[in-house]
């Protein structure tokens, strides 16, 4: 029996002109890391790495749950709302807790649509931190798959979306880890995961912007799993490719959740980004 | 007509989470490997036969195409990226779906989780 050393919170910021209660939860001490959850799921996605005395010993790891996310619940007026995330929010969203929580210049540590943004902020916004880990992450891939099948009234959109990504776990994760990073999926609230993916599958902005990313101002490192089929070894090298002075590391027998599917496997390839940010 | 596929019945009899995951799944489904058909008949779940093919009067929800080297890489014990999962057939090309894909996703995880037996019981040992 022991007391995990994470702690959470919450915090309400206004976005979109509305008040948005967000929960949060952190782990360690030294220079702050703010990490993003994937499509689909929340902040539990990184929950080993903030166990992990060798990552927190000299990091304050924080993640937090989008809104419409795990504890992050949607904004008043959402019942008649269809959910679409965009480019625009998800960074107003980063920068509005940043300011909340009055965080110096983060790592930012992101995971699939999480590696977007944090590629696209490293772009727009990168005065604001201190460097970016691009996780699964790429300037833009089509769907391979109809986001619309994860919200019907006629099936559970959380287990065929958890179905789905299964397909982005690698077969070298352990069983436990696999089921726990596909019940995250489960969980998602109807139509949240479809909202995610449709400025993920859709908003091709960040192609144009990767030529403006100075790494010799904030370093930018992309990780990527050979077992990703959404965004491949050659998407993630292809982006990489684009930004001057990137770096890339490509795990062998990893997928598309990497924190969250193994954690062990992930650790080293995580510790040696935090030190490619020094 | 395929080994590993005529196991299926039994080992799908004999996972009853498999049953319960597949209590509303009663349909014909088409495995085609290379230019041998396998009709796999659906009733709540249970595989009540495996019908050899071709036929063209044999009606069919969806089917799963691909070629015998893609199939027996698919059940590996530990496959290679690509060959880990049937969307990952289909995007590499490998593999291809046809008919009513929206009843395959509908029951995505009961169906992959049969296609993916022959891997499990290579790892066990398993004959039945």
């Amino acid at each position: 029996m022991s007391i995990e050393p994470i702690t959470g919170r919450y915090v309400t910021l206004q976005l979109g002109g509305r008040p948005h209660r967000i929960y949060f939860e952190e782990a360690g001490s030294g220079r702050p890391v703010l990490c993003l959850h994937t499509a689909g799921a929340h902040s539990a996605q990184w929950r080993h790495l903030m166990n992990d005395a060798d990552v927190t010993g000299g990091h304050r790891l924080i993640a937090f749950d989008m809104p419409w996310h795990g504890k992050s619940l949607p904004p008043e007026g959402s019942e008649t709302e269809e959910y679409l995330l965009t480019t625009e929010a998800y960074i107003e969203t980063v920068l509005a807790l940043i300011d909340a929580l009055e965080l110096e210049a983060p790592v930012l540590a992101g995971c699939s649509m999480g590696g977007r943004i944090a590629l696209q902020l490293a772009a727009l916004h990168p005065e604001r931190f201190a460097g970016f880990i691009a996780i699964e992450a790429s300037d833009f891939q089509p769907a391979w798959y109809d986001i619309d099948w994860f919200h019907r009234p006629d099936a559970h959109g959380g287990e065929m979306g958890a179905a789905l990504v299964s397909a982005n776990i690698s077969p070298h994760a352990p069983a436990a880890e696999r089921w726990n990073t596909l019940w995250m999926f489960m969980q998602s609230g109807p139509g949240v995961f479809r909202g995610d993916l449709s400025f993920y599958t859709q908003d091709d902005s960040l192609i144009g912007r990767l030529g403006q990313i100075d790494t010799a101002r904030t370093p930018v490192h992309i990780i990527v799993g050979a077992y990703d089929l959404t965004c491949t070894p050659e998407d993630a090298r292809r982006t990489a490719e684009a930004i001057p002075g990137a770096t890339l590391a490509v795990m062998d027998e990893l997928g598309h959740f990497p924190m969250s599917e193994h954690p062990e496997g992930f650790r080293p390839f995580f510790l040696e980004a935090l030190d490619k940010m020094r | 007509m395929l080994s590993e596929i005529e196991r299926l019945p039994a080992q799908v009899a004999a996972r009853p989470h498999l049953l319960r995951l597949g209590r509303l799944f009663s349909e014909t489904v088409l495995i085609r490997v290379d230019d041998v058909e396998h009709y796999l008949v659906f009733d709540r779940g249970r595989i009540e036969a495996v019908l050899p093919g071709p036929s063209k009067k044999i009606p069919y929800r969806f089917a799963i195409a691909t070629d015998g080297e893609a199939i027996a890489k698919f059940w590996e014990l530990l496959p290679e990226p690509g060959f880990h999962d049937i969307f990952g057939l289909v995007k590499t090309g490998r593999a291809e779906i046809l008919g009513d894909i929206l009843a395959l996703v509908k029951n995505l995880r009961f169906f992959k989780e049969v296609l993916a037996l022959p891997r499990g019981a290579r790892v066990t040992g398993e004959s039945a």
